[in-house]
């Protein structure tokens, strides 16, 4: 399905972070070394504060490894790349932009498509209004992806979390990025708009076939969505086990009764098991 | 998670309720005032002529409407109003960049911040009028010893709040500028700087404030010219009426700077309320 090289390739990849508390260093990330291809779809599953988020924002190049190497399409991330979307855990839609201009902001940042003449002189540009038809063309199409056809004009008080997390993922998916980081996109919504978000997420992915690592406290989710699952050990953040998502590719919410996705389940729940207690005893070691 | 604000005490927070995006809207009470403006007027005229207080106590607003309009006529009056004028806006401009400059160079390097914070914060109580006399003996007695402390002034409430509203924004909106690949300079003016508009505005409108009563009031003390030394020099020429005119109109201006910020900060985009 890929050719070597492409996709996400992590290759024994470790953060510390230098803690002044009494327990030294803390290690976020242990020496992760797994692989992505293209086009696929994986999720990682893990207790909160083993790591999830850090070896995301590393994978996006927003923070360093302490050692160890990732690679995007054959490319070793050195900082952001506007290949790579990120959809982060927390509400970061503009609260002073309508949901119009916080889809286009990243593309008028990167002036995507770049016109591709060169400027003659001040203030004559030829590409300027076509590329800017071009940006508003893409961000429409975005929007109309997630379902957000409509709203165009409103602004980010006036949607519910769903619906931000919604101009959040059509911001992402406007710059169509080959691959897509989602860091708990859905963690803070009710239960069935979680669901319906991540229908449309798969759905989409469908259309697109990026590359996406999606970051999840809940593994019916992380079955529910992916080809396969990771599931991430608390302090030091290893990866424990890799479970192949072995259910129909047209899968729907039904396939939850399944016995198949029981199994997976319950395979899973046993490794987090011991890992969620382990992380709440030692989060709960010194009672403040 | 931890955005909330670095408590600074003096900086304000800003006064945020502005759902609707109608500028005009919660000027409601403009009509109020100037109904309560009429009622003193009557009461002062109605006192006047019963004689419950002498004439130059406060003069009946009869003798003080022409008067004023006699003055608004005469090319002095201009001077004064003009030289006042460029006084604040010379002041709100130095102290407003300055401002801005100094919030941010803060935020980016914290140990700067934290090193002045204290300074800062003091200042905010010490009335700063006091050292005029310091500028008059430095600039000498003329508008720019006014402009220099009235600029002060205005930087130290915008410094304080942009500062803190730079401090308060969700640290998600600056990794998300990171991940689409702004420059610095992007970073600043169009993500970190329109989130902290909240804080800038309120810090504007105190600065402008601040201005004004520095301006007038060192004008009053020691100047040879601009509003607040014609209220001064007609005040000790017992021209009761021709003060009084003085006043109306310095009190018109500020009440129509005021106006005129509360409209600019209604036109900010809405939706800030979380
Ligand atoms: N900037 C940081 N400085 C120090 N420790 C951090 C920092 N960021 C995260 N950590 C620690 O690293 C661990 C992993 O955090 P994170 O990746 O956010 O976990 P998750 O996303 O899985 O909940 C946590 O124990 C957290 O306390
Ligand atoms: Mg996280």
């Amino acid at each position: 399905m890929s050719s070597p090289g492409t996709g996400v390739v992590l290759d024994d990849v470790r953060v510390e972070f230098r803690s002044s508390g009494r327990d030294g260093p803390v290690v976020a990330v242990d020496g992760i070394t797994q692989e992505i291809p293209a086009g696929g779809f994986v999720s990682v599953v893990g207790p909160s504060g083993c790591g999830k988020s850090t070896l995301l924002s590393v994978i996006a190049g927003l923070r360093a490894a302490t050692s160890g190497s990732v690679r995007i399409n054959g490319r070793t991330v050195t900082g952001p790349d506007r290949d790579v979307g990120v959809m982060f855990q927390e509400d970061s839609v503009l609260p002073w932009k309508n949901v119009t201009d916080n889809v286009r902001f990243p593309l008028q940042i990167a002036r995507v498509p770049r016109a591709g003449r060169p400027r003659l002189g001040p203030g004559h540009r030829p590409g300027r209004a076509a590329a800017r038809r071009r940006i508003a063309q893409r961000a429409q199409e975005a929007i109309d992806l997630v379902g957000l056809g409509g709203f165009e004009r409103r602004y980010p008080a006036e949607l519910s979390g769903g619906m931000r997390q919604r101009v959040a993922l059509a911001r992402t998916l406007a710059m169509r990025p080959s691959v897509l980081l989602m860091d708990e996109p859905f963690a803070a919504l009710d239960q069935q708009t979680r669901l319906l978000l991540g229908a449309e997420v798969r759905r989409i992915w469908g259309e697109t076939h990026q590359t996406v690592l999606f970051v999840t406290h809940d593994i019916s989710e992380a079955i529910l969505l992916s080809q396969q699952v990771w599931v991430m050990s608390y302090r030091p953040g290893t990866i424990l086990d890799v479970v192949d998502v072995d259910l129909p590719a047209d899968r729907d919410a039904s396939v939850v009764s399944t016995p198949r996705f029981n199994a997976l389940h319950n395979r899973i729940w046993e490794r987090l098991r011991t890992e969620a207690m382990r992380g709440f005893a030692q989060e709960n070691r010194f009672p403040a | 998670m931890n955005v909330r604000a670095p408590d600074t005490p003096g900086a304000r927070r800003p006064s945020v309720s502005r759902a609707p995006r109608r500028p005009w809207s919660g000027l409601a009470g403009a009509p109020a005032a100037v109904v309560l403006m009429v009622l003193a007027g009557v009461v002062a005229e109605v006192g006047a002529a019963a004689a419950w207080w002498a004439p130059d106590v406060l003069p009946a607003p009869s003798d003080l409407l022409p008067a004023a309009a006699r003055i608004a006529g005469s090319p002095r009056f201009w001077q004064d109003a003009l030289r006042t004028g460029a006084e604040l806006l010379l002041s709100c401009v130095f102290g407003v960049v300055a401002g801005l400059g100094l919030g941010v160079a803060f935020w980016k390097a914290p140990g700067a911040g934290r090193v002045f914070e204290p300074y800062l914060v003091s200042f905010y109580a010490v009335p700063l009028v006091l050292f005029y006399p310091i500028a008059i003996v430095l600039i000498g007695i003329n508008q720019w010893s006014v402009v220099v402390l009235a600029s002060i002034m205005t930087a130290i409430p915008m410094t304080l709040n942009t500062w803190t509203g730079l401090r308060a924004i969700p640290p998600v909106y600056l990794r998300l500028a990171a991940s689409i690949g702004c420059s610095r300079s992007q970073t600043l003016f169009r993500v970190a700087l329109p989130a902290a508009a909240p804080y800038v505005v309120a810090g504007l409108r105190l600065g402008v404030a601040y201005a004004l009563i520095g301006t007038v009031a060192m004008e009053f003390t020691t100047a040879q010219a601009g509003l607040g030394y014609q209220v001064r020099y007609l005040y000790e020429s017992f021209d009761a009426v021709g003060m009084y005119a003085y006043i109306l109109v310095i009190v018109a201006v500020s009440v129509l700077l005021t106006a005129v910020l509360e409209i600019a900060e209604r036109l900010l985009p809405r939706g800030r309320d979380t």
